[in-house]
């Protein structure tokens, strides 16, 4: 009870902080629309048959980019007016930490979706299928972005730092997130077919994302740490850049 | 033969066969059991078949044990590299605690 | 203890040769995909390799981040960069060997895509474990925990995945006498990458210890006259 409070607490506060300033949502949104327009100028010629299978490839694809957008800005905050060391020695449990920045990127990542999906309804003819069965298109919206989310959300805590490293943000969340995905992929395709499997595959995607949020809550205490005390341990975290000044120090100049 | 079906030349068949049973009904030759030109030409489409499948194997083959030892090769190399680094780094480090 | 892996890798020298004759030469050529099966032998137990290295080196990361541990995290280290270099040898023996039975290199089979994808995760772990900003090392061990916990998930994901592509015949069941020499070449190799991953933890923990040695040194008696 006291970690929903606490959640529900931490999300609001970031919430009505991007209320004020709206530049998630707008960056992403608008993000979102430069790439449903991009996909309709690079898969404008396709016939009907074709965009049918096309279509699940660009909804998911469009996610995974906004995501990665999105999730290289969700701690910024944090970072820029050092919150961060200020949040882990107050006493809020790690846990609610993670669950509420998983819940912004949710919320940023869901209005992208209302933007996506209608977008390509009206670009691409065959996706209007979707309109067909709103209920399982907005579970799948859900239980897909969260999956996305929630490896998302774990390494950005750690990686999405200022310094020009959000390449390796990109290198880690595709990898990992590919069978979210992939799962997600087919009950898109599944939903455009009408598949009597959908709401199987659907509950697996559920299964999937508790997996994901478990494994992300379980590990998302060790990378934060690793990332806001950056000078405590025994062994202090750039202890190879100090050795390497030490030996170029011996040498003798040359 | 029917169950071998092997492209082979369809038209130069019907005339060659005749020429064979021209040759075989001449004066002091012996018929000679399974010696067709036609059985012949599928054996040796057969064997070039044969020989194909066996060349290509043996690239395959010879690639794929290549790439595998040429992997561990390049990165014992990459150790011995680096343990010989570290060698050089610690009497650096021994020569300046003297 | 010193010498084991150095052991290791003479053995793994011996059983090498025996191996490659018992492949060639003592092995019935497989009936429906012929000589080119022979790259099999190599190909399954680098696989196994692979995923073995890819679970030990979660397992270990799983151990730094609990104790804290610099042999834990050496070992994460080299199991790492074993898995990686299993992957890259199982990814390019799969298609010359798919190319000569199947007619093409790359099929989307289920096996094919997810140790791909497995391969991805552990060079995404070396690249942060490189290049990664500073204290990176818990991020990585997180990836790398995280990548050993996907691999039955992106083995499903894939499966259920190509259910919507078209299936390609999969090895049936094979003769004894082929797993008998399946299991000789998995011991060659499994010695062989026992050896390297031995010597590259040794390595590891050398830098550590040498990169504390020279701060000490450093800072204690050069402080009084820095260069």
């Amino acid at each position: 009870m006291r970690l929903l409070r606490q959640t529900w607490l931490l999300t609001r506060n970031d919430l009505r902080q991007e209320a004020r300033r709206l530049e998630l949502v707008l960056t992403a949104g608008f993000f979102t629309l430069v790439v449903v327009v991009m996909f309709a100028l690079a898969f404008f010629a396709l016939d009907g048959v074709v965009q049918r299978k096309a279509i699940p490839g660009m909804v998911w694809l469009c996610i995974a980019f906004v995501g990665a957008l999105t999730l290289t800005r969700v701690f910024d905050r944090e970072r820029e007016s050092n919150t961060l060391a200020a949040l882990l020695a107050a006493p809020v449990d790690r846990l609610a930490i993670y669950l509420s920045k998983l819940a912004v990127t949710l919320v940023v990542l869901l209005t992208c979706s209302a933007l996506l999906v209608p977008g390509l309804g009206l670009l691409f003819p065959a996706s209007q299928v979707f309109a067909a069965d709103p209920l399982a298109l907005i579970v799948l919206m859900v239980l897909g972005c969260l999956g996305y989310a929630a490896v998302g959300t774990l390494f950005a805590a750690g990686l999405a730092t200022g310094n020009g490293k959000n390449v390796l943000l990109s290198v880690i969340l595709y990898p990992l997130t590919t069978p979210v995905l992939l799962f997600a992929l087919v009950a898109t395709q599944r939903l455009l077919e009408g598949h009597p499997e959908l709401w199987a595959t659907l509950s697996q995607i559920a299964a999937l994302d508790v997996v994901l949020i478990g494994v992300g809550a379980w590990l998302f205490e060790t990378v934060l740490i690793g990332a806001a005390h950056s000078s405590q341990p025994a062994r202090s975290p750039d202890a190879s850049s100090r050795a390497a000044a030490a030996r170029a120090r011996s040498t003798p100049t040359n | 033969m029917n169950e071998l079906d092997f492209e082979q030349p369809e038209q130069p068949e019907q005339p060659e066969q005749v020429g064979e049973a021209a040759q075989t009904q001449a004066p002091g030759t012996k018929k000679v059991e399974g010696r067709d030109p036609a059985t012949v030409r599928l054996k040796r489409a057969y064997e070039a078949e044969v020989e194909n499948k066996v060349a290509s194997d043996y690239s395959h083959i010879v690639w794929a044990y290549g790439v595998i030892w040429a992997i561990f090769a390049i990165y014992g190399a990459l150790l011995w590299r680096r343990a010989v680094a570290q060698r050089a780094d610690l009497a650096a480090l021994q020569a300046k605690q003297k | 203890m010193k010498y084991i892996p150095y052991a290791l890798l003479l053995a793994a020298a011996a059983l090498f040769p025996y191996c490659v004759q018992r492949v060639f030469l003592h092995t019935p050529i497989e009936a429906e995909m012929g000589t080119a099966q022979k790259i099999f032998y190599f190909h399954v137990p680098l696989a196994w390799i692979c995923m073995l290295f890819a679970v030990i080196c979660g397992v270990a990361a799983g151990v730094q981040l609990r104790r804290r541990s610099d042999k834990a995290e050496a070992l994460a280290v080299a199991a790492g960069e074993m898995t990686v270099l299993a992957g890259v040898g199982v990814l390019i023996t799969g298609p010359i060997w798919g190319d000569a039975t199947w007619g093409t290199p790359w099929t989307g089979d289920a096996r094919q895509v997810s140790t791909a994808l497995l391969w991805l995760v552990f060079v995404a772990y070396l690249l942060v474990r490189e290049y990664g900003p500073p204290n990176s090392e818990r991020i990585a061990a997180a990836l790398a925990i995280f990548g050993a916990i996907d691999v039955p998930i992106i083995y499903y994901a894939v499966k259920i995945w190509k259910t919507t592509h078209p299936q390609t015949g999969v090895v049936g069941s094979l003769p004894q006498s082929m797993w008998n020499t399946l299991f000789v070449c998995l011991a060659a190799l499994m010695m062989l990458s026992i050896a390297l991953v031995w010597i590259r933890a040794a390595q590891a923990r050398m830098a550590i210890a040498l990169d504390q040695a020279w701060i000490a040194a450093d800072t204690q008696p050069g402080a009084a006259q820095p260069a």
